[in-house]
């Protein structure tokens, strides 16, 4: 029987994000990071999360194919299939959570509160005034900002450049 | 208010000349019992040592249940033989640490309440501590009080001898505090070396090439290399910093320097 540690996967998983303007002015944001495999030590980078499940699913694997040395070679083959079955399930979901959290960082920590709160309710505990996330995504609030005034002006070069249009139809239809 | 970031530097320093035992986790674990190294034998089996490096990385958790301990530590273990290793390593610890106490007296630095252990903080001395407390102050002052930020990130990034816990690099409990430190260390040399820029380019570059060592893909630090290299009047070598810069970040991440350092490159080059 194998024990505990030989069960165990641990990933420490760093992103760094880097907000700025592309040379045309668009407010861009990416993503860098490194995952690192606790008990194995190995370490890796990435700027695409595809690249984490990969590094994942190749750890997960070696665990299995560890755990069942004294299996048959048909035996290790449907264990090993399974596994990645397993993997599939949860790769699809739990990237998506991550990805969600990335690109509407606020909705999902509204999620987190509701969640807490539901479990509080239970014991019937108030968890209180919900905190307004604006309130403490301070870091965050000048880029908001910015990205609002962009909008803004898009939208009105959007309307001139529809007026434009309608203009030319009309011009059109007349000829 | 200035002078109450004084005081705070001053009160953590003096903790770290009165109290009676130090611990050290970054590069490499030694603890000192009233100024006196405590040697490896002192400490009879690993784990011992373990028991006792697990309280210090849970240290801000009020109290931990004997089996929560036993199950973080020594997971593969069964309920009885865990609880076994517990009770000698618990012994192994207190010996080492107070050789010299009297049977059935109260333990002074792993304190017992029922059930739970926790290290009495008020008289032990941990630098992964005092480096978070240094890095407080020196956030804490930036705005007003620009030379005790600097003092007190100087104090910080100077305790900074290593990795947390080397030797448990591969222990999932200790894997946590390792990240946390290193992002708070990283984040400290990086504000550091942007406020000695103008007066120090030369530490701004010593502290940027420390940043990269325990990152080679920091970005922030090929920066300011590059603008202390600048303010040196060596324009050669802050060119190939960003070279450097270019390379590692295309090789790592297959990705470009950020707009922010690409512009700095064009000051550097005067286009």
């Amino acid at each position: 029987m194998s024990n505990k540690k030989d069960e165990t996967a641990s990933f420490v998983l760093r992103f760094t994000q880097k907000i700025f303007q592309s040379e045309a002015g668009e407010p861009q944001v990416q993503w860098r990071g490194n995952i690192r495999h606790v008990q194995g030590g190995e370490e890796q980078r990435f700027s695409e999360f595809e690249e984490v499940v990969q590094f994942i699913q190749g750890k997960l694997a070696d665990l299995t194919i560890q755990a069942m040395g004294d299996k048959s070679p048909d035996e290790q083959k449907g264990i090993l299939a399974k596994s990645f079955d397993l993997w599939k399930k949860m790769a699809s979901t739990a990237p998506k959570v991550v990805l969600d959290t990335i690109k509407d960082p606020k909705r999902q920590v509204a999620q987190f509160q509701d969640q807490i709160q539901d479990q509080l309710n239970q014991f019937k505990v108030d968890f209180g005034d919900k905190i307004d996330i604006d309130s403490w995504m301070a870091s965050s609030k000048s880029n908001n900002k910015e990205l609002m005034k962009m909008m803004e002006k898009m939208s009105k070069e959007i309307q001139s450049l529809n007026k434009k249009v309608d203009k030319l139809s009309k011009k059109l239809k007349k000829d | 208010m200035i002078k109450h970031y004084q005081d705070r530097l001053v009160e953590i320093n003096s903790k770290r000349e009165n109290a009676a035992l130090h611990v050290q986790t970054l590069g490499r674990f030694e603890v000192w019992r009233e100024g006196n190294a405590i040697h490896a034998k002192e400490w009879g089996r690993d784990t011992t040592l373990q028991l006792f490096q697990f309280l210090v990385t849970a240290r801000h958790r009020r109290g931990l249940h004997k089996e929560q301990i036993i199950d973080r530590v020594w997971e593969d273990l069964d309920q009885k033989t865990g609880q076994q290793k517990f009770k000698v390593s618990l012994h192994g610890a207190n010996k080492a640490i107070e050789p010299n106490r009297p049977s059935r007296t109260e333990a002074r630095f792993i304190i017992r309440q029922g059930l739970t252990y926790q290290l009495n903080l008020n008289e032990i001395w941990i630098d992964v501590d005092a480096l978070e407390q240094y890095i407080a102050i020196g956030n804490q002052a930036l705005p007003n009080d620009k030379e005790t930020a600097i003092e007190a990130y100087r104090e910080a990034i100077n305790l900074f001898h290593g990795v947390y816990l080397p030797e448990r690099l591969y222990e999932d409990w200790s894997s946590e505090e390792r990240e946390r430190i290193q992002v708070l260390v990283l984040g400290a040399i990086i504000t550091l070396g942007e406020l000695l820029i103008k007066d120090n380019p030369m530490e701004s570059i010593r502290l940027a090439k420390q940043a990269l060592q325990i990152d080679n893909a920091w970005e922030d630090a090929y920066r300011i290399q590059m603008s202390a290299y600048f303010q040196k009047g060596n324009r050669p070598q802050a060119i190939k910093t960003y070279q450097q810069c270019e390379q590692v970040l295309e090789k790592e991440f297959g990705i470009e320097p950020l707009p922010e350092t690409k512009a700095l490159l064009k000051t550097i080059k005067g286009q």
